[in-house]
């Protein structure tokens, strides 16, 4: 599987996931404030598109289908550039992820220094495989391209933070001390 | 070999990234000369004569970019920050973004200044959380305090700065599939001409730069244009910030004139290698850059002396491969890379890597044909200089230097249907 | 101006000329598959790259604009090698499904593989699967991703031309993928354009998929009938094997280029017209309602159109050609002393691209030729004293008969006024004779004979001349361009044109006396 890919739609989700599915049918009033400070900071309604994508996903852990209409909609752009944004960069999430996105870089300099043993041994710990969510569904695991952190190889990345020099004693201490 | 911290004196503190910290270094007091004192051609002229080269990848010479932006044309002039560090192996910008945010804004307002230009925007790589917090706190305290804004420091220049954060793609580390993301679209590289620096964001004439090689600019005007020249080698001034990864003791960054040799910086700065094994290989400038051999490393760290070696500084990312290391599963690494993040708009590239990838994959499963090895160099031959953007050369060129240097894991693989190296199939 | 040379042939261009366009004024073309002329440039496919002798790698013939000096190859060894890897990458994820594909015989794919590439295939690999095969993406278009090339012209076209931005591309890479937006369905008014610039077989029409192999049509050029715009078409004709696709003779119209007139496009609400010449049609004469010949119908005719003396009428459609227009002139307001008018065309919709409201192909012709419009055509008759009428074309008559003695219509497809006819005759439609129109802007355009009249049906023309001849004013025209040669030597709008120099393209009114007739 290509690395990045996790969170693209088509398979079933797990329970745990589908709990985490949220409906979203009209624009948030929560987030009213945020897109009208974006549409001002940016020159055309279509340039608001990256961050209000990002305000939607900090706020509901994905984008949804019904998401990207609800934002097409509200910037008055066509749909499909929406879509086209969403499935062009690959942190756009398009299904609900487990609450830790463990992300583990699985390019050269981190492969140099034991990453596939890394991906290997963090998939015995999480008892899931690269692509699967835990079944309580708080950890999602995937293979991602270089994160730029490569002098601290082996690495992850977990949610918004950065983990270098993993062997399993220290994954264990990081999984040990999430939520 | 011993140079000057201009960049990373303060690289792991807890503090140097807050505006007071950065003031009490003299900090903004170049922005301020530039902007109240200096003339624009000046400053470009200066940045010229400094030899500042892009430190992006391309190397192209800043102060020759800078010249292109039109003088006096009724379009706005956009700065755009590029911080989507994204090639592999490479990973200096982050160290800027998170300990010296206020030294890249000092660098934009005098580029700023020397291009006519009021608002910029700074694109950051989605992954980048911590960076992106501390720019963003950065930017933040830098407008209440009047270091950006209508009136940057009482001068009556303005100066507006937006974070952005990328999306999560490699592509828009090139400068045009930077601009695309920015007006929200997918990254897909535009045709040139135009160049940027007459139709670029929204249509405007508009200044892509690297972090690295903005945060050198307060550094040119404050010591002047000769003295920082004297920092760097004939060709290319100031100081340069490597990043060394892979089989080394000590991996990390380090900043140094670019007369240092790779050599001496695997060796005397990076610790040497890796439980005394011995090297193999060394890809010199980030994962485009073509791979050197342990017999090509006493070239010059600069632009102009990895040229003269058949590869380039590019992003001045060392990745360092000890006898371990079976090329031809590297290079499946290599190669999955870029076909995962090939836009997709240009046939060579779209296809070709692709292409590649799934001969690759299969050598390593044990079913390579003897003429696997050739038509990999012939196809990745094929796709360069046929395609809209760099990413076409960068996926090939890897390929090309492997298969001219390690050709004999190639064909041993395809052989014998397992690794030279390891002796073991490895699967795809 | 700019100065090149191009395969050693030199050629002067306005600045800004594209390399392929340059190539083109010499008659070199250049293969290409993301060029379209209407479309913003995309330069994704890299098929036309070409050599600019000094340039450090090669160019693309459809972004690089000709600059004085420049030395350009374009089918020199390297640019066909070239040409042959771009190619072999384009078919790395293609299914190769020719013999399946309705594309086949048209499709640049096919064409340019043979010219360029044949080489044998040394790509073992599996292929990328996408996800949209055979789907029906709106009323008539069907979408098979895996056989795309990600030329993007069918975006640019939903993007650029009709702002409707159904289609985009998601994903990228190798799994990039054309796709419907959510929800939407590819229905607007001109989507059928998408299948004529797709140069794969990636979108297909689904009223012509599989009924037809191209190889088998005959393009004729004509003119759309469907408003008076005169859209310029070819008509696609099975001509040697309509056993093979259940008697139709027409199988398609396709948009031919015309740039003051369509350019490339034409509507959807036209294109599928094609399927009136066939359909329905009067295949014989009636008198009184029963079947006669020919010559029985236009003898009931003659006589009482005789019998009336000047009391006789013309009621002329504007679907009628300039040429029948005209003899309609001639014999009835000219030979016979009587009257002539045109009836009002249908009218529809108008947009801001091509669609008209007037629903007729010459109602500007009609204007000019016979000047009259009869508005209401009981009224006019009543007015006029006419007590024997011929309607010539379709219209929407009733109360007629009540009002003459005498009512001939000749009429392609049974309706209100061939209800009330003492006399039908099956006359011609575009597609069944030669002639013109003139749209709406005053362009004279021509339209070619695609098929012989069908049945028992005779051309428009011929009856009416045959009428002047058992009037005793038999016209002497051979053909219909001496027809259209008598109109122009006639009516000054007309003058100085001619069939010959209308082209393909066709002239503007007034254009024969003041300038040279353009040539296509």
């Amino acid at each position: 599987m290509a690395a990045g890919d996790n969170t693209t739609t088509g398979e079933t989700l797990s329970a745990a996931l589908a709990a985490k599915e949220v409906e979203v049918t009209c624009f948030p009033e929560e987030l009213r404030e945020e897109c009208d400070a974006l549409r001002a900071r940016y020159e055309t309604p279509r340039a608001a598109l990256m961050p209000l994508l990002w305000a939607f996903q900090r706020r509901y852990g994905y984008v949804s289908r019904e998401m990207e209409r609800v934002i097409a909609e509200e910037l008055e752009i066509p749909l499909i550039w929406v879509r086209e944004t969403v499935t062009f960069y690959t942190m756009y999430n398009q299904r609900p992820v487990g609450s830790h996105h463990v992300q583990v870089c699985g390019n050269l300099s981190c492969t140099l220094c034991g990453a596939r043993e890394t991906i290997r041994m963090i998939e015995e710990e999480l008892g899931i495989a690269v692509g699967e969510t835990t079944a309580d569904g708080r950890f999602t695991l995937s293979v991602v391209q270089c994160l730029a952190a490569c002098e601290e190889a082996p690495m992850m990345q977990v949610n918004d933070r950065y983990y270098g020099r993993l062997d399993r004693q220290r994954v264990r201490e990081i999984f040990g001390g999430l939520e | 070999m011993s140079a000057p911290k201009l960049l990373s004196a303060n690289f792991g503190s807890e503090v140097s990234h807050r505006l007071d910290h950065y003031l009490e270094r003299g900090g903004y007091d170049e922005a301020r000369r530039v902007i109240a004192e200096v003339e624009p051609e000046q400053v470009i002229d200066q940045v010229k004569r400094a030899k500042l080269r892009g430190c992006g990848g391309a190397g192209f010479p800043t102060g020759m970019k800078w010249s292109f932006i039109p003088k006096g044309g009724d379009k706005p002039v956009y700065l755009a920050v590029n911080a989507d560090e994204g090639e592999p192996g490479t990973f200096k910008d982050k160290y800027i973004l998170t300990y010296e945010p206020h030294m890249l804004l000092e660098g934009m307002l005098i580029c700023g200044k020397a291009v006519g230009c009021h608002k910029a925007y700074i694109y950051v790589r989605g992954e980048f959380d911590l960076p992106i917090e501390r720019m963003e706190q950065a930017v933040a305290e830098a407008y209440e305090r009047g270091y950006l804004g209508a009136d940057v420091m009482g001068t009556g220049f303005p100066f507006d700065v937006v974070v952005h954060r990328g999306g999560g793609a490699y592509i828009c580390g090139e400068e045009t599939a930077l601009l695309e993301s920015l007006e929200g679209k997918p990254g897909h590289p535009r045709l040139k001409p135009p160049f940027p620096a007459l139709v670029g964001l929204h249509g405007c004439p508009t200044v892509i730069n690297n972090v690295e090689t903005l945060a050198l600019v307060p550094h040119i005007t404050r010591l002047g244009a000769d003295a920082f020249l004297k920092l760097g080698v004939e060709s290319q001034g100031g100081t340069k910030l490597y990043c060394v990864s892979g089989h080394v003791n000590r991996p990390g960054i380090f900043e140094l004139s670019p007369s240092v040799t790779l050599r001496a910086l695997i060796d005397d700065y990076a610790g040497g290698m890796r439980d005394g094994a011995k090297l193999k290989a060394v890809i010199p400038g980030g994962l485009s850059a073509p791979v050197l051999r342990p017999d090509e490393l006493d070239t010059e760290g600069s632009f102009e002396g990895l040229k003269q070696v058949n590869s380039m500084l590019g992003s001045a990312g060392l990745i360092v491969m000890d006898e371990s290391v079976c090329m031809v599963e590297a290079m499946h690494t290599i190669i999955q890379f870029y076909a995962h993040e090939s836009c997709g708009q240009c046939t060579p590239c779209r296809e070709g890597t692709g292409w590649m990838r799934r001969i690759v994959e299969r050598i390593l499963a044990g079913h390579g044909r003897a003429e696997d090895t050739a038509n990999l160099d012939s196809i990745a031959r094929k796709i360069t200089g046929t395609t809209i953007c760099p990413l076409g050369d960068a996926a090939a060129w890897p390929v090309m230097g492997f298969v001219e240097k390690f050709r004999d894991e190639f064909e041993y693989f395809c052989k014998n249907g397992r690794s030279m190296v390891s002796g073991e199939k490895v699967g795809a | 101006m700019p100065k090149l040379t191009i395969d050693g042939r030199e050629v002067e261009v306005e600045q800004g000329t594209t390399l392929i366009e340059a190539a083109r004024r010499l008659d070199i073309h250049i293969p290409h598959y993301c060029y379209h002329r209407g479309l913003s440039i995309a330069g994704n496919c890299r098929m036309c790259l070409v050599e600019v002798e000094g340039a450090p790698k090669m160019m693309i013939a459809c972004h690089t604009q000709a600059a004085d000096g420049m030395v350009v190859h374009t089918d020199n060894d390297k640019c066909r090698e070239f040409r042959a890897s771009i190619l072999e990458f384009i078919l790395v994820n293609h299914p190769l499904d020719c013999p399946v594909c309705d594309q086949a015989g048209e499709c640049k794919l096919q064409d340019y593989y043979m010219e360029h590439g044949a080489a044998g295939s040394r790509l073992d690999e599996d292929k990328v699967k996408k996800r949209a095969k055979a789907k029906q993406i709106g009323p008539n278009i069907m979408l098979d991703t895996e056989r795309c090339i990600l030329c993007s012209r069918c975006v640019r076209f939903t993007d650029e031309i009709t702002h409707t931005h159904e289609l985009g591309i998601t994903e990228r890479a190798d799994h990039s993928e054309i796709t419907l937006a959510d929800g939407a369905w590819l229905d607007n008014r001109y989507a059928g354009c998408v299948v004529d610039i797709c140069p794969v077989g990636a979108l297909t029409d689904r009223d012509f998929r599989f009924k037809c192999r191209v190889w088998y049509l005959t393009a004729v050029d004509s003119i759309c009938t469907g408003c008076g715009r005169g859209c310029n078409i070819a008509i696609h004709v099975n001509r040697d094997r309509p056993h093979k696709a259940g008697g139709a003779r027409v199988m398609r119209y396709k948009p031919r280029e015309n740039p003051e007139v369509n350019q490339w496009w034409m509507c959807d609400e036209g294109r599928y017209t094609y399927k009136q010449i066939d359909h329905d049609r009067l295949t014989e004469a009636t008198v009184e309602g029963r079947t006669a010949t020919v010559e029985e119908a236009l003898d009931a005719t003659g006589a009482a159109l005789r019998k009336a003396g000047d009391a006789v009428g013309v009621l002329v459609a504007t679907t009628a050609t300039n040429e029948e227009l005209y003899l309609a002139r001639a014999l009835f307001a000219g030979a016979l002393g009587g009257h002539a008018a045109y009836l009002a065309p249908p009218q529809g919709e108008a947009d801001d691209l091509l669609i008209l409201a007037d629903k007729a192909p010459n109602t500007r012709g009609a204007q000019e030729i016979l000047g009259e419009q009869a508005a209401d055509p009981v009224a006019w008759v009543k007015e006029k004293g006419v007590k024997a009428v011929v309607v010539v074309g379709e219209a929407e008559l009733t109360g007629l008969k009540a009002e003459v003695d005498h009512v001939a219509v000749i009429a392609t497809h049974p309706g209100k006024a061939t209800e009330q006819a003492h006399v039908v005759l099956p006359g011609s439609v575009h597609a069944e004779a030669e002639g013109s129109f003139t749209n709406l802007a005053g362009r004279v355009q021509r339209i070619r004979v695609a098929v012989p009249p069908i049945g028992g049906a005779v051309e428009t023309w011929r009856l009416l001349m045959e009428l002047g001849d058992r009037l005793g004013h038999p016209f002497d025209f051979a053909f219909e361009d001496d027809i259209f040669a008598a109109l122009a030597d006639q009516l000054a709008p007309f003058a100085g044109l001619s069939h010959e120099s209308l082209g393909r393209r066709g002239a503007p009114l007034g254009s024969g006396t003041t300038q040279p007739a353009e040539v296509a």
